[in-house]
């Protein structure tokens, strides 16, 4: 495990964008086929599925060939782990639509740092690596301090190693809704005018608690230096209609910098230490510790530049749980294998949206629930 | 191409047309014979390059033949109805009379049925107004070009009409419902429970098809007697793979009777040869993405829950069989994902159906056997038990339904004189 822990980190020294296509696979190919190995000596369940799997996982030649987990069966109760409960530091928790279960993800230690790791890695190929003042769009609190933590919570501690200090900005009102912290951000503004500065909140939340209020009073921020990163998903605002330009610009008019400093990221909580900023070309990139396949729905081959299909997220940083290859519910298009202007090396792709729900299936489409109860 | 599929986007269209064709239906009488000759030139006509191809036309080429259906309409209509008869019971005479406009509701995942459905109510004498689902526009479109060609005196298609609609258009729904006096539903719960609650007249009469689910089994002798084990894989192949076992008749899980002395591991190889042949064969054109991760799900949740348990599966979402033991129907998860059961005594899980079940396709090598089973399955609440390789055959009774008499009116008249 000591040695499997020492590649993991040389994966994440070296920078995140840099590494040939045919360099990176080779890399991830025998890290990932060990780290199988060793999910399956601590998992009995996992073995068997790996063992069940088409392709010999000794003698795969593909990152693609290698097995994948459903990320719905990261949904199980207990969590699916390959660590003892008392080498567990932490549960993350997804955020589920009402009544859904959350995804529940099991970090010890290792796997906490190397999560820590590879969202600096990321992040600071997009920002910089100074650190900087951090305001939080969000409530205090977030980041809970149980054993237990949210994705919002995640997003905002994955990017704490970038801030000289931290203020939240938002507060509860009566209501129990979220509201905002005019006298704190005002402060905060002020004090740091032109100054670089660090923003992140949920784009939801962005728009609703933030950017709303703000336009509605014509107040601007007078922010130049600011970089503001998003990330939680689009579908609330298109109910609003609200598309990517509206927000960037709206978010640029209130902190007064240009849009290009809005910076909208892809994460999941099952995926730790990988989040995919869009870069300049509007693409999102894959770093070197990790890789993303879209599959084609029909035969789940990859898919060729130009086509969409099911996501698989790929990563060696997890070694608490089986989180490795993971067939998320997310549909993205493959822009290209390599060579995105923006200069970043190997796959880059946009997502699309989720997997749909399925529609209705026939006569033979019966609901699970009155199977069980009678 | 058909004229007879509208695009519907107000409810005065649909209540004009049904106005329509219940005229056309009440003003004159047409014999089962009748449309048994249009039936017989369609099925020719669908045999051109254009619909041959379409999933289950060759199967609907058999139904519309006379020496499918004749039988069936005497069995349920009476012998003398093929012409238009009158049937003698005692002093009075019985005839049947359509119920006027039928409304179809078929499920969205066979290509065939929003005819199958209507080809019953004709048969009975009734119009049709029948709502295509959405994914089944192109084919039904060909298929009934094909009517269209083969009717030129258009004694059928004038008593028919099809209606393209968005299914969330509650309005529509709910104005084809007002507009019929008997209604055929096929479906899954949700669509089934949603259409029951149309707003249908009193009088009207509901035929309601499925949701079911089915299931096959194997006596011990029948499934370890290697010389017909291939033959046997052939048949479940079949099963599964038509409809993408979407199909209330559709296999979802296969009990296999314990052997003493063989193992089911060497029949589950025997059956992945025959669905690896049947895929070459019938490969699938199109799959929706959360079947694709529906089916990657089944596989791993089943093997992930216990090391005893095992599986076979392709590489990309074509097929899959899931092994383990037990007699308690797993959740289905379709798209050709077998579930492969142990068990010690076939009884077992026959024992514990419920009135989910439509169909048990079976293969056992003791009739006297074969029999007993069969009638603890029918109180079961099974309607149809069958070979293994024919759990698709449309013949009614089917769902424990007749098929043409619930949208007929048995009319009884009781001669005044003499």
């Amino acid at each position: 495990m000591n040695e499997i822990g020492q590649r993991i980190d040389q994966l994440l020294a070296i920078p995140p964008y840099g590494l040939p296509p045919e360099e990176r696979e080779a890399a991830l190919l025998t890290l990932l086929k060990d780290e199988l190995e060793y999910a399956g000596s601590r998992n009995p369940g996992y073995r068997n599925y790996i063992q069940h799997w088409p392709v010999d996982t000794h003698s795969a030649r593909r990152v693609a060939d290698l097995p994948f987990l459903p990320v719905g069966l990261l949904k199980a109760q207990p969590p699916l782990s390959l660590v003892e409960p008392s080498e567990i530091k932490r549960i993350l928790t997804s955020s589920s639509t009402t009544g859904q279960t959350p995804s529940r993800i099991t970090l010890d230690s290792p796997t906490a740092r190397r999560m820590t790791k590879g969202v600096v890695a990321i992040a600071q190929d997009f920002i910089g690596s100074t650190r900087r003042p951090y305001l939080v769009v969000d409530v205090p609190g977030s980041t809970g301090g149980g054993p237990q933590l949210g994705a919002r919570g995640a997003a905002i501690q994955g990017l704490q190693p970038f801030a000289s200090e931290v203020t939240y900005c938002l507060k509860p009102d009566q209501a129990g809704d979220l509201t905002l912290d005019r006298d704190k951000l005002r402060h905060f503004a002020e004090a740091r005018g032109p100054s670089p500065v660090l923003v992140y909140g949920f784009t939801y939340i962005l728009w609703k608690y933030l950017v709303k209020p703000l336009i509605a009073e014509n107040i601007s921020l007078g922010m130049p230096g600011v970089h503001i990163l998003h990330s939680g998903g689009w579908k609330l605002l298109q109910e609003e209609a609200v598309d990517k330009k509206s927000f960037n610009d709206g978010l640029a008019r209130v902190f007064g910098c240009s849009a290009d400093r809005v910076i909208d990221f892809y994460g999941m909580v099952e995926n730790v230490g990988v989040i995919y900023p869009d870069c300049p070309e509007g693409n999102k990139h894959v770093p070197a510790f990790a890789d993303v396949l879209v599959r084609n729905p029909l035969t789940l081959q990859q898919v060729p530049e130009g086509e969409q299909g099911i996501v698989q997220v790929c990563s060696v940083l997890p070694t608490s749980f089986p989180g490795h290859l993971l067939l998320t519910e997310d549909i993205a298009k493959i822009v290209a294998y390599d060579g995105c202007r923006c200069g970043r090396r190997g796959t880059c792709f946009r997502f699309v949206g989720r997997v749909a729900k399925a529609e209705l299936r026939g006569c033979g489409n019966i609901d699970r629930k009155r199977q069980q109860a009678t | 191409m058909s004229e007879l599929i509208r695009v519907i986007g107000l409810t005065e269209e649909i209540s004009v047309l049904a106005t329509e064709l219940r005229a056309t239906a009440s003003a004159t009488e047409i014999t089962p014979s009748a449309v048994l000759d249009v039936f017989e030139a369609w099925a020719a006509a669908l045999g051109e390059r254009e619909t041959a191809d379409i999933p289950g036309v060759q199967f609907l080429r058999m139904w519309l033949r006379r020496g499918t259906l004749e039988p069936i309409i005497a069995r349920e209509l009476g012998g003398n109805a093929l012409c238009g008869g009158w049937m003698e019971d005692g002093r009075a005479r019985l005839k049947a009379y359509p119920l006027g406009v039928v409304g179809h509701w078929p499920a969205g995942n066979i290509e065939i049925q929003p005819i199958l459905s209507m080809t019953c109510a004709l048969l009975g004498g009734n119009a049709s107004l029948v709502r295509v689902p959405g994914g089944l526009n192109d084919s039904t479109r060909l298929i009934m070009g094909k009517l269209e060609q083969s009717d030129r005196a258009r004694v059928l298609t004038r008593r028919v009409c099809m209606l393209v609609f968005d299914h969330a258009r509650r309005d529509l729904q709910e104005a084809m419902a007002r507009s019929v006096d008997g209604a055929m539903i096929w479906g899954g719960e949700e669509a089934v429970l949603q259409v029951r609650g149309l707003p249908f007249p009193h009088w009207a009469r509901l035929a309601v098809f499925g949701p079911r689910i089915s299931v096959a089994a194997m006596d011990a002798d029948s499934w370890s007697n290697t010389q017909e084990q291939e033959s046997w894989c052939r048949r479940i192949a079949r099963d599964v793979w038509q409809f993408d076992q979407q199909a209330c008749s559709s296999p979802q899980v296969l009990f296999l009777e314990k052997k003493a002395g063989h193992s089911s591991h060497d029949f589950a190889s025997s059956l992945k040869k025959a669905f690896e042949s049947e895929n070459r064969l019938h490969p699938r054109q199109t799959i929706h993405a959360a079947l694709t991760t529906a089916i990657c799900q089944a596989r791993a949740s089943w093997l992930l829950d216990n090391v005893a348990k095992s599986a076979i599966f392709s590489q990309g979402p074509d097929w899959t069989i899931l092994l383990g033991s037990g007699s308690v129907i797993p959740k289905p998860t379709q798209g050709k994902t077998l579930t492969v059961l142990e068990v010690d005594d076939l009884f077992d899980p026959i024992e514990k159906l419920d009135g989910n079940v439509q169909t048990l396709g079976l293969a056992m090598s003791n009739p006297a056997r074969e029999a007993k089973l069969a009638s603890v399955a029918a109180r079961r609440s099974v309607d149809r038990i069958v070979k293994l390789g024919r759990m698709h055959v449309f013949a009614p009774p089917w769902d424990g339904v007749d098929l043409i008499r619930p949208m007929v009116r048995v009319v009884r008249h009781v001669p005044s004189v003499g």
